[in-house]
Parts: C-alpha cells; structure tokens; sequence
C-alpha cells in the first residue's frame, strides 16, 4: 500500500484513504481514525465484521490461523496471538496457553486443578485450562502484580 | 517489551525436584511413626539407623515412581483406575522394602498392617491436597470478581 504524509502549517487536518476494496489494513486504519480503538475487523463467511473487544470471550490459533470466538460469532482474525496482545495492550486479555487467550472480564469461574494449573469456565460453559506454565502468571495478573 | 514470565526448563525440572523432595520427607515421617510406634510397643526405644537411611533412600526413590510413572497420583483431581494403580504399586514396593530389610522383624502380620498405614496415609494426602485446591478455589474467584470489577469497561 502507497501512502503520502504531508505536514501543513495551517489549514484543517485530513486523511484521505483511496482503496479498491475493503480489507482488514484499511477496516483497522478506518477504525483508528474513527476511534474505534475498542473495536477489532474480522470475517466471518465470506463477510467482514466489527465487534467490539469487550464481546470476545477467548481467541484461539488453529493452524496459523487466529479465530475469535463471541457468544454468538465465530471470526477470522489477520495475524497472530501475539500480535493481537501487542496490539491491544489489554490487561483483560491473557495467554493461557500457546495456542488461547482468555478475556478474564468474560470469566465465570476459575477452578484450582492439579499439577498447579487452572480450570477457567468462560461465559458460553466452555472450560479452558490455564497451563501450569501460565498459571503463575495468571495469579499475579489477578493480584495486580504483572 | 513485556517481561517474559515464563518458566524455563530449569525451573520446571527444579519445581518438580522440590516436589520429589517434599513427598520424601512427607512419607517418611509416616513410615517413621508407624517404625517408632512398632518398636515402642515391642519395648525397644530407639530406632536403627541402617532401617531409617533404608526408609529415606525407598520414600525417595518411590517419589520419584509415584511423579514420573503414576502422575502424582496423591495430588490427582479425583481417583480412577490409574491412581488406585499408582497406590497399590507404591504401596507393594514400601512392603517388599520393608520386609527385605527387617523394619519389622520380617513379621508378615506387621508388614500387612504398614500396607493398610501407608494406604490410608495416601488416601489422606489426598484429600488434604483436593481441601487445599477447594481454598484455593475461592481465593481465585474473589481475586477474579476483584478483577473484573476493576477492568470492566462501562
């Protein structure tokens, strides 16, 4: 993608964005000029969609491929896990393993199992487990020591 | 840049050894009583030390068995087929040590009786680990509520 910055000494200050088709680089671009900082572009059959973040429950990579999960959609993300925690710089968002991220805000319960690793029951009743790798971490994130 | 929290190989391995650890010293003291109170009911009041290096060296060696063959068995989330396994293996090597080695005069009745011991004594542990994850349970959700109602967005 070309893009052009000009610096101006007076006058409004504008973007323009020319693009052929919509695609998730021009949806987030879009998004940031309309400050929609909250939001995240994703596809679901064939369509593009906005949510907001707050409606995520978790996030899990298939394959090198990023699925957002929502009570009631199912989206396909651009990038990786890491990106989208970079990106978002959310608290509420935690790697639970190498392959999910739960929104915390979206848990039920939490359920303490053996070998140090933890039970997260997600608003949908879907149960995740927080690897006793990332345990550790997921109570330090809950205390407010990370 | 983001700390990286993770634990590294070395830790894991140095975890899982301070838990071998524990579980040796936890059994043996079980295995020491059930020793000191055999030998005071026979008259006897002092202890052989050969018998108690015995003791160490097998609660050791098990730990190792119970963790890295049977899964931690005493600190499962529920008992099954596995675990009962775990116990009755575990529980045959104690006895075949402690007979071989003379803790208890070669007396089958005893040996017998130490089995029952170290059976109810894993049934315990067990148990005071499943109340332990129960307290840990509510600590993690009031942490969770605390959480949320802290980073819920309006």
């Amino acid at each position: 993608m070309k893009f052009d910055i000009k610096t101006i000494t007076e006058g409004e200050e504008s973007v323009i964005i020319r693009y052929k088709e919509p695609n998730p680089a021009v949806n987030r671009i879009i998004g940031i000029l309309r400050n929609e900082g909250n939001k995240l572009w994703g596809r679901s059959d064939e369509e593009s969609i906005c949510i907001d973040l707050d409606e995520i429950l978790y996030l899990e990579s298939v394959d090198d491929k990023v699925f957002v999960y929502t009570p009631d959609k199912v989206l396909r993300i651009d990038g990786s896990l890491n990106s989208f925690l970079s990106e978002t710089g959310d608290e509420s968002f935690f790697r639970c393993s190498k392959s999910i991220i739960i929104n915390v805000n979206r848990v039920v319960s939490l359920k303490s199992l053996s070998s140090n690793r933890i039970d997260a029951t997600m608003e949908g009743g879907e149960h995740i487990i927080i690897s006793r790798r990332y345990a550790s971490e997921f109570r330090r994130l809950l205390k407010g020591d990370r | 840049m983001k700390k990286d929290n993770k634990l590294t190989l070395w830790e894991r391995y140095l975890t899982k050894e301070i838990g071998i650890e524990f579980k040796a010293c936890l059994y043996f003291f079980a295995i020491l009583f059930f020793y000191c109170v055999y030998r005071i009911i026979n008259g006897s009041f002092d202890a052989d030390i050969i018998h108690m290096t015995e003791m160490i060296f097998t609660c050791y060696i098990i730990g190792y068995i119970q963790v890295y063959l049977f899964d931690n068995f005493d600190e499962a989330d529920r008992l099954g087929v596995k675990e009962y396994t775990g116990m009755a293996v575990c529980t045959i090597l104690y006895c075949l040590v402690s007979y071989f080695g003379g803790w208890f005069g070669k007396k089958l009745m005893v040996t017998l009786i130490m089995a029952a011991y170290i059976l109810i004594t894993y049934f315990c542990v067990f148990l005071i680990y499943k109340s332990k994850r129960t307290i840990d349970d509510k600590k993690l959700n009031e942490e969770l509520r605390l959480f949320q109602t802290e980073h819920k967005k309006q």
